[in-house]
């Protein structure tokens, strides 16, 4: 800047105007300098509306230095990398012709950019003249933030409503195709429907950020533990665990479905069978496994069934599908034994 | 209900396995009894270079990734396909605006009917 001899005596010039305006206005400019709202002061009789004054907030929020700024035609300033619309917005500010204040997404010095309403009023001497310009911008960009993270919120809050719609749907269909008994079907539906919705309430107590293995098992496990009078034979053990969201409705449904073919057919049909559940995490060449078994043992005789039903085919299809993972199910004659291999957590990044 | 996918080669792009098990039960009832599913668009993309389908269907959100890329590979090998959503036909990138779209949860009848019409014509299975 300092080659152009003309440029140089106009700044001079400008910081000599800002200071004439500074000794004159004393306090009021003390203000206007300390201020969070950025404001911006121009000489409104010179073409271009050069700026005179522009405050601390201002700088911070477009990054120009005051050597940038003081001297520049506050048109020229703003204008720098935007749209051609917000251009046009920000012409029609100045000429007083817009309808509201316009929001336009500017650029900062360094490239980054922020997003603002321009509020522009006049300073008119008693002839009609103007004088000055006075500029303030409301920084709108932490809003805008927001609003975006919000708007991605209700996407995610629709495909997982519309997802769960779709799982009622299906839960329903196989009711209705596996009983014709009302009241074998009632149960069928509202059994895992609760199952469900106890697996959301974990999510949603932790903000959808996960849970622990324990407490998903804890919380398929709840209705069989405590009506049903089955807490003695479970047996529970293994390491804290978390899971991703996805994995946990996953593993919620398929060991409610463990549980009510054990009560149906397995170890929990008669008076002594038990039921161990264990997890451990293993090393593998590819990455860390997460193993979780399901044991039955001392109930009846096990012989496989003829037609694998929608639990079963949940587990074995459905649960591998899901978690990208081997899940067997072994009918062994000493007890149902049901193995889930998957990416120990941390490998599992979908949520 | 009528058998008319009998025959067809189906691949389902579907990451959770409720959703995918009406799917298959949708699909099962209308005569198809091979049905290929993928969770991811990796599994989908591996599928489609491996086989011939009539037929696909792709859920738009499989865990945070998008199935586009599997629709791309798709629609370069002319493999008709539909999307399933539940964000609404909106939420679609603008490159499929040509292909239809059903919306979660649907109607047996008018999952049946869409896939039927994306068919090619004339090329009647027989139905042994």
């Amino acid at each position: 800047m300092a080659e152009d001899p003309k440029q140089d005596a106009e700044q001079t010039a400008a910081v000599a105007e800002v200071d004439k305006f500074a000794d004159a206005l004393g306090p009021f400019v003390l203000a206007a300098q300390k201020t969070r709202m950025p404001m911006v002061f121009t000489n409104a009789t010179v073409s271009g509306d050069p700026v005179v004054f522009a405050n601390r907030a201002f700088h911070e929020l477009t990054g120009f230095g005051d050597d940038e700024v003081c001297g520049t035609d506050f048109y020229d300033l703003m204008a720098r990398g935007v749209g051609s619309d917000a251009v046009a917005q920000i012409r029609e500010a100045f000429a007083g012709t817009a309808d509201s204040e316009p929001e336009i997404k500017f650029k900062r010095s360094d490239g980054t950019e922020f997003c603002a309403s321009l509020f522009i009023s006049p300073v008119v001497a008693e002839d009609g003249t103007t004088l000055q310009h006075f500029i303030s911008l409301a920084d709108h960009t932490s809003d805008r933030e927001k609003q975006s993270q919000c708007e991605m919120l209700i996407d995610e809050l629709n495909h997982r409503v519309k997802n769960i719609l779709s799982t009622v749907q299906s839960i329903t269909r196989q009711a209705l195709r596996g009983a014709t008994d009302p009241a074998t079907i009632r149960e069928s539906i509202e059994s895992r429907i609760f199952a469900l919705s106890r697996s959301h309430d974990l999510l949603s107590h932790q903000n959808w950020e996960g849970a622990d293995l324990r407490e998903v098992v804890d919380a398929a496990l709840e209705p069989f533990r405590g009506a049903s009078g089955f807490a003695e034979r479970f047996r529970i053990d293994g390491p804290a665990v978390r899971l991703p969201p996805k994995v946990t409705l996953a593993l919620g449904i398929a060991l409610h479905e463990l549980a009510t073919n054990a009560v149906k057919y397995g170890a929990l049909s008669n008076d002594s069978g038990t039921v161990a559940i264990d997890w451990s995490i293993a090393a593998a060449p590819g990455g860390d496994r997460l193993r979780i078994f399901w044991q039955e043992s001392g109930g009846p005789p096990v012989t496989p069934p003829d037609t694998r039903g929608f639990g079963s085919q949940i587990l074995e299809r459905g649960l591998a599908h899901e978690l990208g993972g081997m899940v067997t199910l072994d009918y062994r004659r000493a007890g149902v034994v049901c193995s889930i291999d998957l990416a120990a957590p941390g490998k599992l990044m979908n949520g | 209900m009528d058998k008319v996918l009998a025959g067809r080669q189906i691949l389902v792009v579907e990451d959770e396995m409720m959703v995918l098990w009406n799917i298959e039960a949708v699909l099962a009832d209308l005569g198809c009894r091979d049905v290929a599913v993928a969770a991811t668009c990796e599994q989908a993309i591996a599928l489609i270079r491996d086989r011939r389908f009539d037929v696909a269907m792709l859920d738009v959100n499989l865990g945070g990734e998008t199935s586009y890329a599997a629709a791309d590979v798709l629609a370069c090998n002319g493999v008709p396909f539909l999307f399933s959503t539940g964000y609404g036909a909106h939420g679609i990138d603008v490159r499929f605006v040509d292909r239809p779209v059903i919306g979660k949860p649907y109607r047996d009848a008018d999952l049946a009917a869409m896939l039927v019409a994306l068919l090619p014509s004339g090329t009647e299975v027989q139905v042994g």
